[in-house]
């Protein structure tokens, strides 16, 4: 998937004018937003639950390594193979490779972040695959070749003439309909037919337990479980931050995934696998392949400041919340994880050079790190970002600020170390602030601040400040 | 109670400074005499917020200077006093004097109706209000302080004001600083939101607890609904108490 995240500002300015994308959004703010209020509701203690499922995310990262461990040999004993991939193309080599050995030429995919973040479908249709999304939405932009609008509805913002002509247009349908529940079923039927012949299986993991060695998948489509149970050869791809400790700590994050993703206490499938078919058993694979990708994230356990990253469980729940996000949707961080997930994550994952603008576009209005269930802090996240330019960490890639902001920044913490000197940038600031007033208020400014002024006024600065009201006052 | 030490923002000195003598009044009319130390300056949050955390420094200490004494420090707008509270003790996390001194200073450092309703127990300042109030929660009051009932039950309180529900009210309304200028159209978005959640709750003015969210709402009031008014909470009571005497 080709990186786009320093376009942010130009796609963003795009989606706000693109009305499709707003009315959507607008869906997502008032009925998704609620159903997931609700359904939070529906635990006895709502906020022990978040309390639990962030000490279990907490834990979770704190002990990876000897967690991954215990699971690769949990998981071969269950007759899994276990397969290690340091970075994207390495995963992705697997991948192909475990298909080329055995002759495959059809796959099947379940809705998987992961296989976004490494590439996957391109490199499997470059070496001449047919591969097939099987999630709706997944499925739509596959054929659109553009990226997710939102994590679990990636194609919400298509309009149905566009998936109808889309439909007609590769051959999913004959004829045209605009009736979204015969859309879905023209998707169902060329989908089965797919499901009939497939030869192997690619899914996700959204959770990998240590303590049994089992994978865990939720859906609503039941598309992954076809993609697992239909061919004889199963790959699932997971980053390795996906492990649990137990089955019962897996359960908890379960509920509070469906609950936060989707609005579900449950989602409508839940699958787990505990190695491939033993041969008594009448389906389910023959062979089952788990990838476990790292592509930098060692790196972030390493790293004291970005490890609580890790805990992330991708639902979706920050997105959901974000302002900024129910203003422009997924578009604009141009890469698979948007959101205040992906300005969060992506700094790390692709540099801070290419991505300053996902720990800009933030208003701090702290509604992510309240809602996330992980326990992650992504405000504090972007001020480190945010230091990191200032200083010029080379680490993670950052860049310095331009000068201007920087020696403002300078003379202004210079001038607040002393009222006198705060007085005299007063003073010295004045004039130029007021260069332009009307009855009390700015109007328009050129320069740095010029963007405050497209939509609203600012009020002028008054002859005195509160402090020379307050000594008017005394003398 | 001794009487608290005013902490003003640069943005109310600067800007507003009717929020800083509204807070003034309001607290004279229940008799205390607020402290005011002429030395404060700014908290340093734009600094912060910009990433220039080691320059930060400089004004944090100087405000610990400056207030570091005080038995109660009273401030017109959440986000300053999350700055002090949360950001101060890991700003100076490897100087470990002045990290303790920041975390002693943190939980006497109050967000000005958090002070009233929390700290001297009262909901009722007096005044009057023939109209229909919505309330703004400023994110950094809302999530940063836990304060939502507090700014509730003063305007509660105040004869003859009623307090209407606004959709979205929780809802960022899009200033986050340098946010506003850096993302102009994303920020317009999120303001003209919220003036015509306003608009539609059928208030006749908007009351906030934070100067940030009130330069932002204000400021596109004045532009495109001129007769719309939004209030800092300590405005808002202070007019209520004159037109009560009245």
């Amino acid at each position: 998937m080709k990186i786009k995240s320093e376009q942010f500002k130009e796609v963003a300015r795009e989606e706000l004018k693109t009305r499709h994308t707003r009315a959507h959004l607008d869906v997502i703010g008032l009925f998704i937003q609620e159903m997931r209020e609700a359904s939070m509701a529906t635990f006895p203690d709502p906020s022990a639950a978040l309390e639990l499922g962030r000490a279990i995310r907490a834990e979770s990262v704190e002990r990876l390594p000897e967690l991954l461990e215990a699971f690769e040999k949990k998981a071969t004993a269950n007759g899994a193979v276990v397969h290690w991939a340091r970075d994207a193309r390495e995963a992705n080599q697997l991948v192909l490779n475990i298909a080329r050995e055995r002759n495959i030429r059809l796959v099947t995919k379940g809705k998987s972040m992961v296989t976004e973040e490494t590439g996957l479908n391109e490199v499997l249709v470059e070496n001449g695959l047919e591969v097939f999304e099987t999630d709706l939405g997944e499925f739509i932009i596959q054929l659109l070749e553009r990226p997710p609008f939102h994590i679990q509805g990636p194609a919400l913002n298509i309009p149905v003439q566009e998936i109808c002509d889309l439909f007609l247009e590769k051959g999913v349908m004959k004829e045209p309909t605009l009736e979204p529940v015969e859309l879905g079923h023209a998707a169902r039927i060329f989908l089965r037919d797919k499901f009939h012949h497939v030869e192997m299986g690619i899914t996700g993991v959204n959770f990998a337990v240590a303590e049994t060695g089992t994978i865990i998948n939720v859906e609503n489509e039941g598309n992954i479980r076809l993609t697992k149970s239909s061919p004889p050869i199963q790959v699932s791809v997971m980053t390795l931050e996906k492990v649990v400790p137990t089955m019962k700590d897996a359960m908890h994050m379960l509920r509070l995934l469906c609950r936060n993703c989707t609005g579900q206490k449950i989602a409508s499938y839940t699958s787990m696998d505990s190695g491939p078919n033993r041969g008594a058993e009448a389906d389910g694979p023959r062979e089952l392949h788990i990838v476990i990708l790292d592509n930098g994230r060692s790196t972030f356990y390493r790293d004291p400041e970005a490890r609580e990253i890790l805990r992330c469980v991708r639902c979706g729940a920050c997105m959901l919340e974000c302002p900024v996000y129910g203003k422009i949707g997924g578009y604009p961080y141009g890469w698979a994880y948007s959101g205040p997930m992906g300005q969060v994550l992506n700094p790390l994952m692709i540099g801070q050079e290419r991505t300053q603008d996902l720990y800009r576009a933030c208003t701090f209005c702290g509604v992510c790190k309240t809602v996330c269930p992980a326990g992650i802090d992504h405000p504090k996240m972007f001020l480190r970002y945010r230091a990191h330019d200032v200083e010029g960490d080379s680490r993670y890639n950052a860049t310095r600020r331009p000068w201007p902001e920087a020696g403002f920044m300078e003379m202004f913490t210079w001038a607040t170390k002393r009222r006198w000197r705060w007085d005299l940038g007063i003073k010295a600031v004045r004039p130029f602030i007021n260069r332009q007033v009307e009855e009390g208020f700015i109007r328009g400014l050129k320069g740095p601040l010029e963007g405050w002024f497209k939509s609203r006024d600012f009020p002028a600065m008054p002859r005195k400040t509160f402090r020379d009201r307050m000594r008017g006052r005394k003398e | 109670m001794n009487n608290p030490s005013l902490f003003i923002p640069c943005t109310v000195d600067l800007f507003l400074p009717e929020i800083g003598e509204a807070c003034l009044q309001v607290l004279r009319k229940l008799d205390l005499v607020p402290v005011y130390h002429p030395e404060q300056t700014c908290c340093g949050q734009p600094a912060i917020h910009a990433g220039y955390v080691k320059k930060a420094k400089a004004s944090a200490k100087h405000f610990i200077e400056v207030f570091g004494g005080d038995e109660a420090v009273v401030c017109p707008s959440g986000s300053c006093v999350c700055t002090v509270k949360d950001r101060y003790p890991e700003l100076l996390q490897d100087e470990p004097d002045w990290r303790s001194r920041a975390k002693e200073l943190a939980p006497r450092v109050y967000e000005f109706s958090q002070y009233l309703v929390d700290v001297l127990q009262v909901e009722d300042v007096g005044g009057a209000y023939a109209g229909k109030v919505a309330y703004h929660e400023s994110c950094r009051v809302l999530r940063g302080l836990g304060v939502s009932e507090q700014p509730k039950k003063l305007i509660r309180a105040v004869k003859g004001g009623e307090l209407v529900p606004m959709q979205g009210a929780e809802v960022c309304c899009g200033f986050g600083g340098e946010f506003s200028t850096n993302y102009p159209e994303i920020s317009e978005a999120l303001v003209s939101e919220k003036a015509e959640n306003y608009i539609a709750s059928g208030a006749d003015v908007l009351v906030a607890c934070d100067p940030g969210c009130l330069l932002n709402i204000g400021g596109y009031l004045h532009r495109h609904h001129p007769d719309k008014p939004a209030l800092h909470i300590a405005s808002f009571l202070a007019e209520a108490i004159r037109d009560e005497k009245r």
